[in-house]
């Protein structure tokens, strides 16, 4: 059954349909089409051994509200089901194994390839995060960091570098939660400027999962919650990775 | 995909304030900290075939006066940054040692591997014209750019639209629509245009295109507010 829906995906991707129009698997229910199970996917995700170096740690450049928030979700992937999820150079990295659906991958030989959110890899200057996951819940927190190179206004973040920490924890939620893969829409409605160097809190919740299509929001405020510097919303689309062929 | 061999500084960048759209490069030095201002909104080796194509094409159009080409500054124009601290920050907050430290964010890039753009202005039409190619640094999905790297900078170009008719903007809404992923290393043209102005308020829509206007890439509307220099953003 999964190797039919690959094939149709495939089909689609040929197409050029996928995208347009969200492909609905024929003969196939929605939430069984896409059957990997979240623990399947945190497991595929979060390996349990590694050599690849993960950037969702602290270093010295985290200000001492990050340091004890993230104290506090670690006492929380101890005994309340959170999960302090790794955050590779590159989404390659995360997908070892795997690939985008035919239709969609693009042979690319380039090496240099970084994630977005970790382009700036000089500790505190670029982009400073770590997320954690909930399971059962379908929630994330970011905890997120701007550092002087993601200035906008001076003194500030630009607002394209917290739309970005945006898409990526709706993203790599999106996929744990349901494979979600592709952005589709973000909304965002900016209240505040974040200060560079401080810390601002994303707290992102799946609203649901209908048509192939995941809906997923987000507020993002200060520690204390006192002050809300953004609110957004997302939608992404559905797709399973396919197995990396032998030839790769 | 060209390698840059030489660490220069890369200088692009969005202003959202008062802007100086000068058609040449302009050199200005500042004898207080010894710093020059150099424009890099030109043509460097990392810059495609397609990207240089559209760049002379819109030169072109800047011939006749009804198009600028947009200069672009690492750290943002001097003018805009004194307007922002005096209006709207409190001094205290702001530290000359961190300023030294920062760099406008789609500017933090060496050559070739983050956001190659070029910006050009039809003050008349309001229409303002970015050409981007984005580099293996903002990659999303393997071998796509990242929604993030594309909602930076169309929130860029969305925003000299309005700071063209607005002075110093923020950005307060912003909704795009990915139609389609876009390639790394691509070029694509993304078109803004001022559809409104109510007040302080400032309607701004847009979309990104291929090089060949043949693929429609994403969709965007937004909102900025002119900021009002009586009220402090702190």
């Amino acid at each position: 059954m999964i190797r039919r829906a690959f094939q149709v995906v495939a089909r689609c991707g040929q197409q050029g349909a996928l995208l347009r129009a969200p492909c609905i698997l024929p003969g196939l229910n929605p939430a069984s089409a896409f059957g990997s199970s979240t623990d399947s996917l945190v497991s595929r995700f979060c390996p349990e051994k590694t050599d690849l170096k993960d950037y969702a740690l602290p270093n010295a450049s985290w200000c001492p509200d990050m340091l004890s928030l993230y104290q506090e979700y670690l006492e929380k992937t101890k005994s309340d089901g959170w999960i302090k999820l790794p955050s590779f150079k590159s989404n390659r990295e995360h997908i070892q194994g795997f690939q985008l659906p035919s239709g969609l991958a693009v042979a690319s030989d380039k090496d240099d390839c970084r994630i977005f959110t970790r382009c700036i890899q000089v500790e505190g200057r670029g982009y400073e995060y770590v997320i954690f996951f909930h399971p059962s819940k379908k929630k994330s927190v970011c905890l997120f960091q701007p550092g002087p190179y993601l200035e906008g206004p001076p003194g500030f973040a630009h607002g394209g570098s917290l739309a970005a920490m945006m898409d990526e924890t709706f993203s790599k939620t999106a996929y744990l939660a349901g494979e979600g893969l592709l952005t589709l829409s973000l909304n965002i409605r900016f209240k505040n400027l974040i200060p560079v160097g401080s810390l601002a809190v994303l707290n992102v919740d799946v609203e649901k999962i209908e048509d192939q299509k995941l809906y997923i929001s987000c507020v993002t405020q200060s520690r204390d919650e006192q002050k809300v510097y953004a609110k957004s919303s997302g939608i992404f689309l559905q797709l399973q990775l396919e197995k990396e062929s032998s030839q790769q | 995909m060209l390698r840059s061999c030489a660490k220069r500084l890369r200088a692009l960048g969005s202003l959202r304030g008062p802007l100086p759209c000068e058609p040449r490069p302009a050199l200005r030095s500042f004898s207080s900290k010894k710093v020059v201002y150099k424009d890099f909104s030109i043509p460097n080796p990392s810059w495609s075939k397609d990207i240089r194509l559209l760049f002379d094409e819109f030169m072109k159009k800047c011939e006749d006066g009804s198009w600028k080409r947009f200069p672009s500054c690492k750290y943002g124009s001097i003018q805009r940054t004194q307007d922002f601290k005096t209006f709207h920050l409190d001094r205290e907050l702001t530290k000359e040692d961190l300023r030294t430290q920062t760099r406008l964010f789609t500017s933090s890039f060496e050559e070739g591997l983050g956001f190659e753009h070029v910006i050009f202005c039809n003050d008349v039409e309001k229409r303002t014209v970015c050409l981007f190619q984005g580099g293996p640094y903002l990659e999303g999905m393997p071998g796509f750019l990242h929604g993030g790297a594309i909602a930076t900078i169309i929130d860029t170009t969305l925003g000299v639209s309005a700071a063209i008719a607005g002075g110093t903007v923020m950005t307060a809404n912003l909704n795009i629509n990915f139609k389609r992923p876009i390639p790394l290393c691509s070029v694509v043209v993304i078109n803004t245009q001022l559809d409104k102005v109510e007040g302080r308020k400032f309607f701004v829509s847009g979309n990104v295109q291929s090089a060949d206007e043949k693929t429609l890439y994403s969709e965007a509307t937004s909102l900025f507010i002119k900021l009002d220099p009586d009220k402090s953003l702190t």
